[in-house]
């Protein structure tokens, strides 16, 4: 297959961006797609390798190598089939996927990984402006009823199978429209939601009942939903933001970074003020930012922080910075801690390692400034260091430390399901059922925060299981 | 007894040792622990961690050493300790052949596994109470009685002076691997060089047993009337084999085979001249001795990679499957040949009678020169001339009346003569032959 000295005659070319310049006045995609001739080339460095390592570094198992065949021999239409085949929604991973499939690509032991994420990306682009996409209306209702709770990636994907199997499935979604974190967490930026739009009437024709606006345990009893239909799947995701607990940590001026990307995303959907913010407009405009958390929402954070015209923008991690090239023969083909610069940190911040905060300086209402401390970390505890106390200047501070867990309080409490350790709803990896019976769970609800790409996964699992679960056998892939 | 086949785990070895083995073979898993990553690419030369290629740009991608490999047996080892500890055995001596201590596990899940009953694997038998389960003596493979000592001896003054000497003893087919001790003898002294042409020349007449002629260095000629099992001449390194019938034979030489399955076996260099028909896969792996024979069976030059093979009668199916490299020339009279050959990677082309003008690298030569060159000249050309030398030499060495009978009539055997050349390999002479003569145009600039 392929081009077997692909990889010795190319190098590595990963897709450009437009200039900071030309895209920090907007809040538009700045991806510059490849020529055709561009990728098919990237896709002949593909070695076709016997164990093809991305299949597990892939959470949905893409067939990489069979596509990045497809693609160098130019059958795009194939290579689409093939890639719809394990993954609903490309158009979305080949965008804000970090891509693990790229890190235990076979070719990054000692070169460069072939661009399977711009390569996944390509093709189905070209499907939907082709017209390849259409809805797959399943021939034969099983009259079964299916409640999603939750249209966050997991919601889609479970929601999709679960209605090509047949089942008439309702989605329920508290926010007025469907998404979850990927419509409202998600920056345009880095993802334009018109793609989310068009799966929507996909999935519509496919018989996909979408229900926003209507949170369970607040609008609707969970018992009703269970009443009335044959099963239910919980994918509502781990919203519970880990909080800041710090002296000062409750003026005003410091927020959750969801409560701002999602005021961003509803003005960039063309929503008023008033209904983008109804508890007030959060805005970096002219403030001195500071972000606290060094993951991806919080380089989300800087990047929108920019866009609205921050007078600094400062991001602050507690662990230490990590190495910038990872050791291979340790990591390899697992995901390397590495330093990770994002495409929002190109367009500028300063960042911070090994910072611990220790109080929020202001006057009770707003804040100036954020007093920290260095801390060193050995056998892997923290130590803070004595005297390195230092203070930032802060209007903003946005707290992106990660989630702890699903929120408890209405769906999961009405529910009655078993929670696990950690705070995740109870359910293994192989049937998805929760302690409840009829009941199911999946995405970060299950598993707990994580990419989309595992929810997208998790969705299309817990789906096989539900349809197993109520036809007595199933024909979706898990 | 040895056990191999997917052996990765202390546990295989465990298993393998109350089964019976005394002995373990693994492959995959240290090649793993040197660096293989399973690419299945080790015949493209592709190999991105070095393993398997010779490109040195790759290979400068190994990072295998020794002490991975050496690493990695410390922990089969270790596991393998574990289990014996957890078992009760202090020696691995004491495992082997023990299967009362096996137990089977059924595996209810797999359809694969129904069918199976092990029943008779894990079958103890009753064994003698003074009788052992494990290796306890060393097999004697009588080598203190062979026959190459014999001829190391009486050949010492050839072997250590180049001194030609001429010997001449009878052979039985318990003689095995006739001359491989001599010749390893030979290369001892003189490397793959050998001695010059004919230094060693041994006469013999019977019936040769397996694997006559063997590894057959530079400098010696075995010259047999008679005839020879299967695998003469296997590795051939750039001696002669001459195997003929006795001249009172009333047979056809062309209709009797007279050396048995798998001659020539991954030859490398040296001539044979076979008075009498092979049996099947005949200079199978061939990759540079040259051979005349009188008829040949099924698969002929399979996978040969170089050298020249003549039959002079009719061969069997699946003629040159596989063949990448060398040439085969078949006198076809009847025209039935070109059903024969496996057509994957060959050509079948006409022998040009003319000659050609431009003598390319060199034109054949009757005698060898030494055993990197045996006089057959620049293989893209020359193939009258070639071939014509070839039945000239097989006449001469086995006195063939087949050879003697073209001979005679030399311009008709030409016309019904086919060669066999493989596509690739003619691509890349051609390739080669571009390259010396771009480098000698600039040279002479």
């Amino acid at each position: 297959m392929g081009k077997d000295t692909g990889f010795l005659e190319l190098d590595r070319r990963e897709r450009d961006y437009l200039d900071p310049t030309q895209r920090l006045n907007n809040y538009r995609e700045f991806v510059v797609q490849p020529s055709d001739g561009a990728l098919s080339d990237q896709a002949s460095r593909c070695m076709d390798c016997g164990i093809p390592y991305c299949h597990n570094g892939c959470p949905v198992n893409n067939m990489i190598p069979d596509w990045n065949h497809l693609v160098y021999e130019g059958d795009w239409k194939n290579a689409l089939d093939v890639l719809h085949s394990t993954n609903n929604f490309p158009e979305f991973t080949g965008r804000i996927c970090p891509a693990p499939c790229e890190a235990s690509c076979t070719l990054n032991i000692v070169d460069q990984p072939v661009t399977i994420k711009s390569i996944e990306c390509a093709i189905i682009d070209r499907g939907w402006k082709e017209g390849w996409v259409h809805p797959q209306v399943p021939a034969v209702k099983t009259g079964k009823l299916v409640a999603v709770i939750g249209s966050g990636p997991a919601g889609l994907a479970c929601a999709q199978q679960l209605a090509r199997a047949g089942h008439s499935v309702t989605v329920f979604e508290k926010s007025d429209r469907i998404g979850g974190l990927l419509r409202y967490g998600i920056p345009d930026f880095k993802m334009e939601k018109h793609l989310i739009n068009r799966r929507a009437v996909q999935m519509e024709a496919e018989g996909v009942e979408f229900r926003t606006s209507k949170e369970v345990g607040v609008d609707i009893s969970f018992a009703s939903l269970k009443e009335n239909f044959d099963a239910v799947v919980l994918s509502g995701g781990a919203e519970d933001a880990r909080p800041l607990s710090i002296p000062g940590a409750e003026m005003s001026g410091v927020r959750l970074a969801m409560e701002f990307l999602t005021q961003q995303n509803k003005r960039n959907a063309g929503d008023t003020e008033e209904r983008a913010a109804p508890r007030g407009s959060l805005l970096a405009t002219g403030k001195h930012v500071v972000v606290i958390g060094g993951g991806d929402t919080g380089s989300d954070c800087v990047g929108t922080s920019n866009r609205q015209g921050a007078a600094s923008v400062t991001q602050l991690e507690i662990m230490p910075k990590p190495p910038e090239h990872e050791d291979k023969a340790l990591t390899w083909p697992d995901w390397p801690v590495k330093l990770r610069t994002s495409s929002s940190h190109e367009e500028g911040v300063d960042r911070d390692w090994a910072v611990l905060t220790k109080r929020v300086v202001g006057d009770g209402e707003t804040i100036t400034g954020l007093q920290c401390a260095r801390v060193e970390w050995v056998d892997g505890k923290m130590r803070e260091i004595v005297g390195s106390e230092f203070t930032l200047r802060a209007d903003l501070i946005l707290l992106a430390m990660g989630f702890v867990g699903p929120k408890k309080k209405g769906l999961l409490e009405q529910a009655g399901v078993e929670l696990t350790g950690r705070g995740n709803v109870e359910a293994d990896e192989q049937s998805y059922a929760t302690s409840e019976p009829g009941v199911f769970a999946c995405g970060d609800m299950r598993r707990g925060q994580s990419l989309v790409v595992w929810a997208i996964r998790e969705g299309r699992q817990c789906a096989a299981s539900v349809d197993e679960a109520l036809m007595g056998a199933t024909q979706l892939p898990r | 007894m040895q056990v191999d086949g997917g052996i990765r785990t202390g546990r295989d070895v465990a298993i393998g040792a109350l089964l019976g083995a005394d002995e373990f073979g693994f492959s995959t898993a240290p090649l793993i622990a040197a660096g293989c990553i399973m690419m299945r690419k080790c015949h493209l030369n592709t190999c991105p961690v070095g393993v398997a290629t010779q490109d040195p740009e790759l290979r400068k991608r190994f990072t295998g050493q020794p002490e991975h490999v050496i690493n990695y047996f410390f922990f089969v080892a270790e596991e393998l300790r574990a289990i014996m500890a957890e078992m009760g055995f202090r020696t691995l001596d004491e495992m082997v052949g023990r299967v009362d201590r096996l137990d089977m596990t059924r595996m209810h899940r797999h359809w694969k596994a129904r069918g199976i009953n092990l029943d008779r694997l894990l079958h103890a038998p009753e064994i003698p109470a003074d009788a052992a389960l494990r290796q306890t003596e060393r097999q004697d493979h009588g080598l203190g009685g062979a026959m190459d000592l014999k001829l190391i001896a009486d050949a010492k003054v050839a072997i250590e002076a180049k001194t030609p000497v001429q010997l001449s003893y009878e052979i039985r087919n318990v003689n095995r691997t006739l001359g491989a001790m001599l010749s390893g003898e030979i290369a001892k002294a003189h490397g793959h060089e050998g001695l010059p042409p004919d230094t060693i020349r041994v006469n013999l007449t019977g019936v040769a047993g397996q694997s006559f002629g063997a590894w057959t260095a530079h400098g010696v000629t075995l010259d047999l009337v008679g005839d020879a099992n299967d695998y003469v001449g296997k590795g051939l390194s750039g001696g002669r084999l001459i195997v003929r019938q006795p001249e009172s034979a009333p047979r056809a030489a062309n209709e009797n085979i007279i050396v048995g399955n798998t001659v020539l076996y991954g030859a490398i260099a040296g001539e044979a001249y076979f008075n009498g028909v092979a049996g099947e896969r005949f200079a199978v792996r061939n990759s540079g001795a040259i051979a005349v024979v009188e008829g040949a069976g099924d698969h002929a030059c399979e996978y040969m990679t170089g050298g020249v093979v003549v039959v002079l009668g009719k061969t069997g199916r699946n003629f040159a499957a596989g063949m990448s490299g060398g040439v085969a020339y078949v006198y076809d009279p009847e025209g039935a040949f070109e059903s024969l050959i496996n057509p994957a990677q060959v050509d079948l082309v006409p022998i040009n009678a003319e000659g050609d003008l431009d003598k390319g690298t060199g034109r054949p030569q009757q005698r060898g020169r030494s055993v990197h060159d045996f006089g057959m000249g620049d293989i893209l050309r020359h193939d009258a001339e070639r071939l014509r030398i070839l039945v000239e030499r097989h006449q001469l060495h086995t006195g063939s009346a087949v050879a003697a009978e073209l001979l005679a009539d030399w311009d008709t055997a030409l016309s019904q003569f086919i060669k066999v050349m493989p596509r690739d390999y003619k691509r890349a002479l051609e390739t080669l032959e571009a390259e010396r003569l771009e480098a000698a145009s600039v040279a002479a600039e």
